[in-house]
């Protein structure tokens, strides 16, 4: 063992430092703030003109307080348009994801070649925002819901493969190896052992993404597609803002009741 | 002797209407070494940290040093929590920083403005540190991460933390319960020399009697938040033990105090 | 187990209710992508192919738009990251000075994440006028929501004992932040930092299309004008762009020892 010596800095002072301190985490905070300051300097936001317009802002806040319940037959219907094309979705991502992440995860197909290529299309898929998806469905098929459930499955199902083959990939290897010993098919392997197992996380997951594609689909209307989004943001334009406050308001209590539910979920599961 | 500690009919009640002290009296002299025995749940961890005002009394007064601890707040309350070393079950170091700062976090109840703040400790208080830790077999870890050592280890820094305070007392909260026997001995003999060196009085929440009759000068018996029992440990009889515990003797693992038995006990 | 299965099937018949009720509701057929199927394959090999290759100013533009869509995620996350930190002391049921305040900081923050991005957007296009500055602060307002409860979590796991030995040992609340929290919580912290550069560099594209500024706006001008091929470009633009962050972000865990 080596003898113990006290430390101390050039002038003499004793250090009470690690030796092997890790700074990586002192200057990843240094070359942020640098890069942040810079590219705060790079966007030249006029601070002042800004400034000078917030009492408006107050004004436009105090106006969306006040709730005009004139048009509540509007918001509602568009309220169920967009949970309609969130529930929709999501639930169309979920299987076409099952199969997909079906052939993403290595230990399934055991085909390196196949899970990888899968693997890449979709990262690639989900690389892309959903809005622009969006844009791109509804110029094929037209405005409407069905243009946000294709456009939203599109990245949704990207989220939900690559999800879903990690949850796979995290089953035991003894599971899978005990029925394929006993001669089971590969497509009878993954029902009968691996989707068992993993359907606790498959869960989670779905209510992660559910709550994603409500807050999605509210703003999905902003670009052009149907729903609640299409409301807010043509009532605003119209200086309505009664009726943009309540849809606002309307999109802030669904999505809490959403968090609300799937944390009730979460908290059920651990108990089992 | 002038009691330095008193409690005076303490009574804690916590919001879902649990009493976790009920009228609690008892007073410390200087150079005691007290352990306090009960059950889990019957208000030890309560009563230690009622004293630093950690958790807040319900009714009746603690004096500490001539002060009415109940009462303090601001810096009055962290001047006071100064003088009143603490030494944890899960030491509660900051396992990302040495040992030496780890040891000077002591100091910084004496220390305001932005050098407390930067942790610019006095050459003196890091001195200090250092032959502290020395005195404790530390003197090579010094500048490793506390989240390297093992518990015993862990535990001496938490002791070192709480002598580097120039406490008026100690306050123990099961200071052995997460360690193996050999190095919960060593901990129980650091822990009353150290004391007794510095002839500062001793707080300890113990689960097991056998340590407790070895080392302390008396003992406080708690059940449900009652004292049942205050006295010299050869005062401790099965009975006592029964009316604390609440249940019968055999079914707990307690005896003489001879070498074979304090090995056992803490073999179960 | 019991109870585990009984969970499931409730689960389960309640995603076939909603299933079939929005179906219903939307009146939306799954099959209907296929009568499409020529417009999809006229769209995409004669409208998208071949991606156009942008020149001189278009290629400018292109590139300050991707520069402004990372600065605006960038900055936007730090300085919400700064604010977050502070706020979410006093959202932190153990460290928080103030009894009540864990409730009131919690629900504010609360309410403004279940507010997406670009509705907050919106409102403020309204009052301040549309720019890169508006669509800043909306960035800054859903991730400092997000990062109040990440890291007041972060706080309340990690830090919990070693607060209390701090405190007991006579620390200031300042003290105790700076000797017991930042060390302990730091990795933590810088983990939901780098999670939401990811989040808001996909939210500052979108929030740019609406009117933000940089490489959303871009991209929806070429759409709007029909310009197919140059947005082809534009959007595998994006998606590198995106790539490379995530790499990034990633190859910084690995460095800073963050799993």
């Amino acid at each position: 063992m080596t003898e113990a010596v006290i430390r101390r800095t050039a002038s003499g002072k004793m250090r009470i430092d690690c030796v092997d301190k890790n700074r990586s985490a002192g200057f990843f905070l240094i070359g942020i703030a640098v890069l942040s300051t810079l590219g705060f300097l790079y966007l030249d936001i006029p601070w002042s003109k800004m400034l000078a317009r917030v009492p408006q802002m107050g004004i436009v806040f105090w106006k969306l307080g006040h709730f005009d319940f004139s048009n509540f037959d509007l918001i509602g219907s568009a309220l169920l348009e967009t949970i309609s094309i969130a529930v929709l979705s999501t639930i169309y991502s979920l299987i076409l994801s099952l199969f997909f992440g079906m052939l993403a995860a290595e230990n399934i197909f055991k085909c390196r070649v196949l899970s990888s290529a899968v693997k890449a299309f979709f990262t690639f898929l989900r690389a892309v925002p959903t809005p622009v998806w969006v844009l791109l469905m509804m110029i094929c098929i037209g405005m409407g819901p069905s243009a946000g459930i294709a456009g939203l499955c599109v990245h949704t199902t990207a989220f939900f493969t690559r999800a879903f083959a990690q949850s796979f990939e995290a089953v035991p290897s003894e599971t899978i190896e005990a029925l394929q010993s006993a001669g089971a098919s590969k497509v009878s392997v993954f029902l009968n052992a691996v989707l068992p197992s993993a359907t606790p996380e498959l869960v989670a997951w779905t209510g992660m993404r559910f709550e994603i594609n409500f807050s999605e689909c509210a703003i999905l209307g902003m670009v052009g597609a149907g729903g609640i989004g299409y409301v807010i943001s043509t009532h605003i334009e119209g200086y309505e803002y009664g009726t943009a406050g309540l849809a606002i308001f309307c999109v802030f209590a669904i999505a809490f009741c959403i968090e609300r539910a799937f944390i009730w979920i979460k908290s059920k599961q651990r108990a089992c | 002797m002038e009691p330095i500690l008193t409690f005076d009919h303490v009574t804690k009640r916590y919001g879902n209407g649990v009493c976790a002290l009920k009228d609690v009296s008892l007073s410390v002299r200087p150079g005691e070494f007290i352990s306090i025995i009960g059950p889990s749940g019957s208000g030890k961890s309560t009563l230690l940290r009622s004293i630093n005002k950690l958790i807040s009394t319900t009714e009746g007064n603690i004096f500490f040093d001539g002060e009415n601890v109940s009462a303090l707040r601001g810096g009055r309350l962290r001047k006071n929590r100064s003088k009143i070393g603490m030494i944890f079950q899960n030491y509660n170091l900051v396992y990302n920083l040495s040992v030496l700062q780890n040891v000077l976090h002591g100091r910084l109840g004496h220390m305001s403005g932005i050098r407390g703040i930067l942790g610019l400790y006095p050459e003196e208080d890091k001195e200090k540190a250092w032959t502290l830790l020395e005195e404790m077999g530390l003197e090579k870890f010094c500048y490793n991460k506390a989240g390297s050592l093992s518990g015993g280890q862990k535990q001496r820094v938490g002791i070192a933390r709480a002598i580097i305070q120039d406490p008026k007392i100690l306050l123990c909260d099961e200071p052995i319960a997460s360690l193996d026997p050999s190095s919960a001995k060593v901990i129980m003999d650091l822990l009353k020399s150290t004391a007794q060196k510095r002839g500062i009085p001793c707080l300890v929440n113990l689960h097991q009697v056998d340590v407790a009759m070895r080392y302390s000068t008396r003992i406080i018996g708690l059940h449900a938040g009652e004292i049942v029992f205050d006295g010299e440990p050869e005062s401790l009889s099965d009975s006592v033990l029964e009316r604390i515990y609440g249940t019968s003797v055999t079914n707990l693992v307690a005896g003489t105090s001879d070498e074979k038995d304090w090995q056992q006990a803490y073999a179960v | 187990m019991q109870s585990e299965k009984r969970l499931y099937s409730i689960l389960f018949f309640c995603i076939v209710g909603l299933f079939v009720a929005s179906t219903c509701f939307a009146r939306y057929n799954p099959f209907e992508i296929f009568f499409n199927l020529e417009n999809f394959q006229a769209f995409i090999v004669d409208d998208f192919f071949p991606p156009a290759i942008p020149t001189g100013l278009k290629l400018k533009a292109i590139f300050q738009g991707i520069l402004t869509t990372i600065c605006m995620a960038l900055s936007a996350t730090s300085v919400a990251a700064v604010l977050a930190f502070v706020t979410a002391l006093f959202a932190s049921k153990r460290v928080s000075p103030i009894q009540k305040s864990p409730k009131f900081v919690r629900g504010f923050a609360t309410f403004l994440r279940n507010i997406p991005a670009l509705v907050w957007a919106f409102i403020l296009f309204s009052s301040l006028g549309i720019g890169t500055g508006v669509g800043f602060i909306a960035l800054c307002i859903s991730s400092y929501a997000f990062m109040v409860r990440a890291f007041a979590e972060t706080i309340d796991d990690i830090s919990q004992d070693n607060l209390e030995s701090l405190q007991a040992a006579g620390a200031s609340f300042i003290q105790v932040v700076f000797h017991g929290i930042l060390p302990s919580c730091l990795r933590g912290f810088i983990s939901w930092f780098l999670y939401c550069i990811e989040v808001n560099l996909r939210s500052s594209t979108v929030v740019g299309m609406v009117g933000g500024g940089g490489i959303g706006l871009v991209l929806l001008s070429y759409l709007k004008g029909f310009k197919y091929n140059m947005s082809f470009t534009i959007i595998l633009a994006i998606a590198v762009m995106v790539l490379l962050v995530d790499a990034l972000t990633n190859y910084l865990r690995k460095e800073l020892d963050l799993e």
